[in-house]
């Protein structure tokens, strides 16, 4: 026993002679081609890979010490040459995805990568389907790559747009894959505040993989993407809700909070409704900015068309402009825009005309808006009346499927009435409620009617019961009267 | 009611017979009124005539221009029934998937309208714009010589 | 007035001999004693029947006996045809007091043994009837093609399928194909506004017929040596059976009113069935005991012995009077009694037993 630890341990340290004289022979392939001075060998000489200690031969194959070219680029010996398409990113996976030995190198890099690129929407097969869209090299470059945190580095913050933009502004490139995909990306980015300040030289600003990530980057219509319509408003909030990071700019970081609670991130983040607007659907994706004062009415009237087409021709649109309102923002706030309810309109506390429409400045508007809101509760009422008179006459079993079906035209005529609040004009208002009222009206007449006849139902029984009664008290008295003037016998 | 031959009751007091026979025959004839009326108004045709809820009947054909659109009652719901400029038929459900209001067919722009909250739908029933999150259900229309009948899709 | 109403009667008499009937008519007595007033039942429920007729006549002018339009038909009944919601209630209900009506009926015969010799035959065509009138259930629970009605159906015929040798076919028969579906409507409506009236209305025929030839049964217990009591059953018996028809009519009033029959919601094959599937409550006595039988029975199928039992005891039954020897010789029985008892009491105590489950 004692004999085989001493052989072993005589082998260990032999080995180890062995490998620390091979580290003080000469890699060949280094000295050889810097003094060829290709521009491959000039570049790593600043790669990260050769600080690390990583030679040619470790990508490429080889014997690195043959002095003979032919025999250090000998495939017997395991030479590659340069590698091609998916071996590029196979080749770097064999270290950066493996965690052991990133470990030997000190490194706190995450071992995913290759992974995650495989998963994406780059990982799909190229044009040639040999291998995939993007390889590592792709944005990395080969022989000149240095840390992330290198300015030097193609994706470092302030590099990354130009980075993207080799393949992603190119048309004739770009339509090979997804000729509906736009190509402007970068040029509107420059025009956005985060373009801005990136060009300015602040790597703080999100570029294009803050947002679409970099390994992982997945199609817009993947529910994954962090750019999915879902996930839009978590990913703005990574940066703007983060108040440290944001402190340097100004702004506030409560735009998410506000957002979550309003009609519109209750619609997408609650109830998943895609159509709903995110962040990007008013302030814009790659030209991120907020929408100025004027324009805020089209924003909104992308989707809200008859409200914002209303107040364009409205008396409100001059009256705002010249005194630098908001146009919609101003009623509905902006982040946090809540469901409207009827008491916005009006002079009520809750009301917002009479913001601007005091009864001693503006007592035309103020006598407007009053009687805008009277129309409307009358509306209200008279619809809830109805509604629950058709409900009354159903719950006693009768058959109103015809009021219910007029019910919906007054319906129709409140929720008309809601978006013709905007045209800010009485008269017309008013042509949108009174339908809506005579039908209700016409609606309340029919169920009362089934209520009524209810009731005769009830009353018809019991006049057919007293008739039944009389007759059958009078039929007993006959039968008995018949049977005293003769019992039978037999 | 044919008298008992052999039990003809003598007649005990005239004035009170009277009047139980007149009770008993005015109970006969007001009963029969209380049955008969009930019978006699189930028989009268209804107002609508006929079931018709698997399929309505929307008319003649000619009764349609090209390039229109006829809020059609289906059951209790509105149907759109809409000729196309080629003279096809389709009919969808008119209860706009945003809020319910009826659509009704834009001739000016082509397209199926709400004019609530200005959701558009095309000739096929898909939302294209504007608050809608979802497609209009569509109905079948099957032409029956000169009559034009929507059905439900099963 | 009353010389024309005499001359129609004397033309139709020359014609016909209409004396000799009223004659008879008029000789015809109804005992009484202490059980007359089970004489009543067979009355009411023939009443009752008249009332399904009638309202059955009128549900067919709307009705619509397809699996598309046949739930819509009622619910137009119901609302848009004048009265149509006291038609189709009233039709309902007279159902399940008729069933109930002919039950007592029934029973009052046995326990009287009024099916003693020589009414045989009076018996018999009474129990015919009874199955009848299941039948009538059965088949007319179906059509207003609703939840219920669509899974009780299955699961009714389902039980005529598992007998032996004739369950399949008759299973294939009833649903008209493997399962419940369209053509099984069509199949139960064209029986039970076709099929099962016609057949009635023949039995129905004989029964009156032989009541009529050979009066009212007396009980064993009469004394015969004591004068019997009687009642002429013209016009004072008759009278007072439309006394009582009056008041159930009234009471079918009350209840189409109060209680009216509801439709529930549209039968659809592909919905899993409701909770708490229940045939009509006078099938619910035989699908309880169903349900407490094991699974096996001496390597029999419990269920398939069920329900070959019910058939045996119903047979037994119905045939009583040729068994019942001592009770046609004008002896006391008292074994019919108890027996009488027992299925009473069994019925009874089941039927709550399934009712509450």
């Amino acid at each position: 026993m004692k004999h085989f630890a001493y052989i072993l341990s005589l082998v260990i340290i032999s080995s180890g002679l062995v490998f620390s004289q091979a580290q003080t022979r000469v890699d060949q392939c280094v000295s050889c081609h810097n003094d060829l001075e290709t521009p491959e060998a000039k570049l790593f000489q600043h790669d990260i890979h050769r600080m690390k200690g990583l030679s040619c031969a470790d990508c490429h194959g080889g014997n690195r010490y043959a002095e003979d070219m032919d025999q250090a680029m000998d495939k017997k010996a395991g030479y590659i040459g340069v590698p091609k398409g998916d071996q590029i990113s196979s080749m770097c996976a064999k270290c950066h995805g493996d965690a052991e030995k990133m470990k030997q190198y000190h490194s706190s890099l995450p071992t995913n990568q290759f992974e995650n690129l495989k998963e994406s929407v780059h990982g799909r097969l190229d044009l040639t389907g040999n291998a995939r869209i993007a390889q590592c090299s792709t944005c990395h470059n080969a022989h000149g790559i240095v840390s992330v945190k290198n300015p030097a580095s193609p994706v470092y913050p302030l590099n990354i747009p130009a980075t993207c933009a080799k393949c992603h502004a190119n048309p004739t490139y770009m339509r090979t894959y997804d000729p509906s995909l736009p190509v402007d990306q970068l040029e509107k980015y420059r025009t956005s505040i985060h373009g801005i300040r990136n060009k300015k030289g602040d790597p703080k600003p999100a570029e294009c993989a803050s947002c679409h990530g970099s390994h992982d980057i997945k199609s817009v219509h993947d529910a994954k993407s962090s750019v999915y319509p879902l996930n839009i408003p978590a990913t703005c909030a990574h940066c703007h809700s983060d108040a440290a990071y944001m402190k340097q700019y100004g702004i506030p970081t409560d735009q998410f909070e506000k957002y979550s609670l309003s009609v519109h991130g209750v619609a997408l983040l609650k109830k998943h409704d895609i159509s709903a607007p995110a962040c990007n659907s008013c302030h814009g994706n790659h030209g991120a900015v907020p929408p100025g004062v004027e324009s805020i009415s089209k924003v909104c009237g992308t989707c809200h068309a008859l409200n914002a087409d209303l107040f364009s021709s409205s008396p409100h649109k001059k009256a705002f402009d010249e005194r630098k309102l908001p146009e919609c923002e101003t009623c509905h706030s902006n982040h946090e825009i809540l469901t409207p309810t009827e008491k916005m309109l009006g002079t009520t506390a809750d009301a917002v005309c009479s913001r601007c429409h005091t009864e001693k400045e503006n007592p035309k508007g103020f006598i407007a808006a009053q009687q805008m809101r009277t129309l409307m509760d009358s509306l209200i009422h008279e619809e809830a009346k109805a509604k629950m008179l058709v409900n009354e006459a159903e719950q006693r079993g009768m058959e109103v499927s015809d009021a219910e079906y007029k019910l919906r035209d007054a319906h129709q005529a409140l929720l008309q009435s809601r978006t013709a609040v905007h045209a800010f004009n009485e008269e017309k208002f008013a042509e949108t409620v009174k339908p809506g009222l005579a039908t209700a009206a016409l609606v309340e007449g029919e169920a009362k009617g089934a209520v009524e006849e209810y009731y005769f139902r009830r009353m018809g029984l019991g006049v057919a019961t007293l008739i039944i009664t009389i007759l059958a008290v009078s039929l007993f008295l006959y039968i008995r009267r018949l049977e005293k003037n003769g019992k039978h016998k037999v | 009611m044919i008298a008992s031959p052999e039990d003809t009751p003598k007649a005990p007091e005239p004035e009170k017979r009277d009047f139980l026979k007149l009770i008993l025959g005015g109970g006969i004839i007001a009963w029969l009124a209380s049955v008969l009326y009930p019978i006699l108004s189930y028989l009268k045709p209804p107002v609508q005539s006929e079931v018709e809820v698997q399929s309505v009947k929307a008319g003649k054909i000619s009764a349609f221009e090209k390039d229109s659109g006829t809020i059609v009652r289906f059951g209790n719901k509105p149907v759109i029934l809409i000729r196309t400029a080629n003279g096809n038929f389709r009919a969808f459900s008119a209860v706009c998937t945003h809020l319910a209001c009826t659509v009704q067919y834009r001739k000016d722009m082509g397209v199926i309208w709400c004019a609530c909250h200005n959701g558009k739908y095309d000739l096929n029933g898909r939302n294209i714009s504007g608050p809608p999150p979802r497609p209009l259900d569509e109905y079948r229309v099957i032409v029956q010589g000169e009559e034009v009948v929507i059905s439900k899709k099963s | 007035m009353k010389t024309s109403l005499k001359k129609i009667y004397t033309w139709i008499n020359s014609r016909v001999e209409l004396d000799d009937l009223v004659q008879f008519m008029g000789k015809k007595y109804v005992p009484i004693n202490r059980h007359s007033v089970w004489y009543y039942f067979g009355g009411v429920s023939l009443f009752l029947f008249i009332i399904q007729v009638v309202t059955g006549i009128l549900l067919l002018m709307y009705y619509k006996g397809s699996d598309s339009l046949a739930f819509e038909s009622i619910q137009f009944i119901m609302s848009k045809v004048q009265f149509g919601w006291l038609i189709r209630s009233i039709h309902s209900w007279a159902a399940n007091l008729f069933i109930l009506a002919i039950f007592v009926h029934m029973f009052s015969v046995f326990f009287t043994k009024a099916y003693r010799a020589p009414r045989e035959m009076t018996w018999l065509t009474g129990m015919v009837m009874l199955l009848l009138a299941f039948g009538f259930g059965f088949s007319g629970y179906l059509l207003p093609w609703n939840e219920l009605a669509f899974f009780a159906t299955r699961v009714g015929t389902d039980i005529a399928g598992i007998l032996p040798v004739i369950g399949k076919p008759m299973l294939t028969f009833l649903r008209a194909g493997e399962d419940v579906t369209g053509a099984t409507l069509s199949r139960f409506f064209g029986i039970h506004v076709a099929i099962l009236p016609g057949i009635f209305i023949v039995f129905l025929s004989i029964h009156l017929l032989l009541v009529q030839r050979q009066g009212m049964s007396e009980p064993l217990d009469g004394h015969h040596d004591t004068e019997r009591k009687v009642m002429p059953f013209f016009p004072n018996f008759l009278l007072r059976d439309l006394l009582l028809w009056l008041i159930v009519l009234n009471v079918l009033a009350i209840l189409a009113v109060f209680f009216p029959w509801e439709l529930g919601k549209k039968a659809d094959a592909f919905a899993s069935a409701p909770a708490g599937i229940k045939p009509e409550w006078y099938f619910l006595f035989m699908y309880q005991t169903l349900k407490y039988l094991p699974a096996h029975i001496l390597s029999m199928d419990g269920e398939v012995l069920g329900v070959l039992l019910f058939g045996a005891a119903g047979a037994l039954w119905t045939l009583v009077p040729f068994w019942d020897k001592k009770s046609s010789r004008g002896e006391r029985n008292r074994f019919i009694n108890y027996l009488g008892l027992f299925v009473v009491l069994f019925i009874i105590v089941l039927t709550i037993i399934g009712w509450l489950a």
